[in-house]
């Protein structure tokens, strides 16, 4: 079920709400947890199953990790047990197909094989799953005796299918205790209209844009269109998944639950650094705490360093999709990286704010043709028209016509990307000087961007979550 | 759930993981699609078809019938009948990505339905087919068959994979 839709808004949502508030607190997880295995359902009638033996795989693991921490060899053989089998699970379902394809390209003859859909949520559910079994094994939480509990942290319907990837460090109190109040719930709501708005308002259009480009032949459109066509993506993809994050932290305050922050307008960053520290930061966390540092982080030799950053970036890559673009795209962020790091870094950090910017913003861009394009010869293509090789010319009637057409989106996109958009909204909404009035002000101003947003959806039927794939 | 008796959670642990590898065989054998190139199971599936009342359709038909573009898709194999009196169909999609899946299901609910729509009250044996419609999503392969013989076009189309 996607939350951009009129069954989860007018429907799912709702009732949820409504019996979630109505029943006595001790009963709220349960209401929760069956809320979240009927939404996945929803969407994925199958593979539900799945996901319910993938926790009590890890549920059993958890209490068997924890039941022989007294004999460190026996703790660690269960860990490296359940780490195994959840890659395992991972690896099937998502590289199989992927491992086969790279086989049978190498070899001469085609090994027929069998392949499944990949299930929805599975890279998200499968490493907050790791993230509790490797801190039970550190000792940084107690497992979870409750089994509803836990199923209900692996299952929680706000972050299950596109994340923030929650570790369960951060929400183990809140499972038992969390303030579930009125502010929180008018604030999780704000939340969650800003994110529908996000994905809804600028999110599908400028992806109708990069979907119109794309869909040219290579080679038949200039390269200003081409440029075009990569920041649409990149609105779109940051529109879209900040967006997503956005209505999953507000649903969760509606709940009462506190997730941290995913995104932190990426797109002002000024080194490739910064940016990884602004986007989808519940995975670079993710990666940072249970493979970097595991590895050696930094406190090693450069070369072991340089070795340890291209492992994670590799592995980031590889997370999003099971394809060579994938595992190429984040490579060049490991090699961007390490060259900040070892190389550039220094002579970066002298010159002036807006070349850094310039810099930063370029590279993402490159970045994302790997992540868009549907195979490595159509990225290499699609960059060298971004760079005039094989374009038909610098500038056409198609780049004039959208950036004429469509320049308001542009502009009220851009402004979303950074902290200017939310402070042209509380500056409206501040304007007025009495309380009352204020809110009366921010209702008007957040029931308008709600109804715009359905008006879109109800009129608009190109409705994707590009992160649900992943 | 008691978990605290020695050694119960290492036992359950492996229960659960047989369960897991038996799921995960059931999967495979009645809902994986397979990587054999499309024209090879359409080659296999309509040497299964009883072409008597099935005409070969381009995908001017099936933009026309279920509103899809062939262009989007990996592969279309479209038969259809020609009268206006049969309900008689066979369409197989593969898709790009599997995301479109749902996108085909949803458009061929929409055109049973209208064929239902169509043919009831004046010629029920033809509703009687739709409503015994035979229909498969396997990995990114989508399959329909409105015929008499529908279940044994959908062993066909199976056995394809």
């Amino acid at each position: 079920m996607l939350f951009s839709s009129i069954t989860f808004l007018f429907m799912f949502l709702p009732v949820t709400m409504a019996v979630y508030y109505i029943v006595p607190k001790k009963f709220r997880n349960i209401v929760m947890l069956f809320a979240s295995i009927f939404f996945y359902a929803w969407g994925e009638p199958v593979y539900i199953i799945l996901m319910l033996l993938s926790i009590l795989l890890n549920y059993f693991c958890g209490q068997d990790v924890e039941a022989k921490k007294e004999d460190i060899g026996k703790a660690r053989r269960s860990l490296i047990f359940t780490v195994t089998m959840n890659l395992l699970l991972l690896g099937f379902f998502k590289y199989y197909g992927f491992l086969m394809d790279s086989i049978n390209a190498v070899i001469p003859v085609d090994i027929p094989y069998r392949e499944l859909p990949l299930p929805i949520g599975i890279s998200f559910y499968t490493f907050q799953a790791l993230s509790y079994i490797v801190d039970v094994y550190w000792g940084n939480v107690k497992p979870q005796k409750n089994i509803l509990y836990f199923a209900l942290y692996i299952s929680m319907f706000p972050q299950l299918i596109a994340g923030p990837i929650v570790r369960y460090v951060d929400i183990e109190e809140q499972l038992e205790n969390r303030i579930v109040s009125g502010r929180k719930l008018g604030q999780g709501a704000l939340y969650f209209i800003r994110g529908l708005a996000k994905k809804v308002i600028i999110a599908n259009m400028v992806g109708q844009i990069f979907e119109e480009i794309t869909a040219m032949q290579i080679g038949s459109f200039s390269v200003l269109t081409a440029w075009l066509g990569c920041i649409s993506y990149a609105l779109q993809i940051y529109f879209d998944f900040s967006g997503y994050s956005d209505m999953a932290v507000g649903l969760g305050k509606m709940f009462g639950f506190e997730f941290r922050r995913n995104f932190n307008y990426p797109y002002i960053s000024r080194s490739i650094t910064e940016f990884w520290r602004r986007w989808h930061i519940s995975l670079s966390t993710w990666f940072r705490e249970y493979v970097y540092i595991p590895l050696g982080g930094n406190r090693c030799s450069a070369s072991r360093h340089i070795l340890n950053l291209l492992i994670v970036w590799m592995l980031t890559g590889l997370w999003h999709g099971a394809a060579w673009n994938f595992f190429l795209w984040g490579v060049y962020y490991g090699v961007l990286l390490i060259l900040e790091k070892y190389v550039w870094g220094a002579v970066l950090d002298r010159l002036p704010s807006v070349a850094r910017h310039i810099y930063a913003m370029v590279l993402v861009l490159i970045g994302w043709v790997f992540f868009f394009s549907p195979s490595l010869g159509y990225a290499f293509e699609y960059l060298g028209m971004m760079f005039g090789i094989g374009a038909s010319g610098f500038i056409d009637g198609q780049a004039v016509f959208l950036l004429y057409t469509h320049w308001l989106l542009y502009l009220l996109a851009l402004i979303g990307c950074t902290a200017l958009g939310m402070r042209i909204i509380n500056r409206i909404i501040g304007a007025f000087v009495h309380v009352r009035v204020r809110m009366t002000a921010a209702v008007v101003v957040y029931i308008g961007m709600f109804f715009l947003s359905v008006a879109f959806l109800v009129t608009d039927t190109f409705n994707p979550f590009l992160y649900f794939r992943f | 759930m008691r978990t605290d008796r020695p050694g119960i959670n290492q036992v359950m642990k492996y229960i659960v993981l047989v369960i897991i590898l038996l799921y995960i065989a059931l999967l495979m054998v009645y809902t994986s699609g397979s990587n054999r190139p499309f024209a090879e199971v359409a080659k296999e599936v309509e040497q299964a078809l009883d072409t008597a009342n099935l005409t070969k359709m381009d995908g001017q038909a099936l933009k026309r019938y279920y509103g899809l573009n062939s262009a989007d898709y990996e592969g279309v194999l479209l038969y259809s009948s020609e009268s206006a009196m049969s309900a008689e169909e066979v369409l197989v999609i593969k898709v790009k990505e599997n995301d479109q899946v749902q996108d085909v299901s949803d458009a061929i609910d929409e055109y049973l339905a209208e064929k239902k729509n169509e043919f009831e009250g004046y010629v029920p044996e033809e509703v009687k087919l739709l409503d015994d419609a035979q229909r498969s999503v396997r990995g990114n392969y989508v399959f329909l068959a409105v015929a008499p013989k529908a279940q044994e076009y959908k062993e066909a189309f199976n056995k394809s994979l």
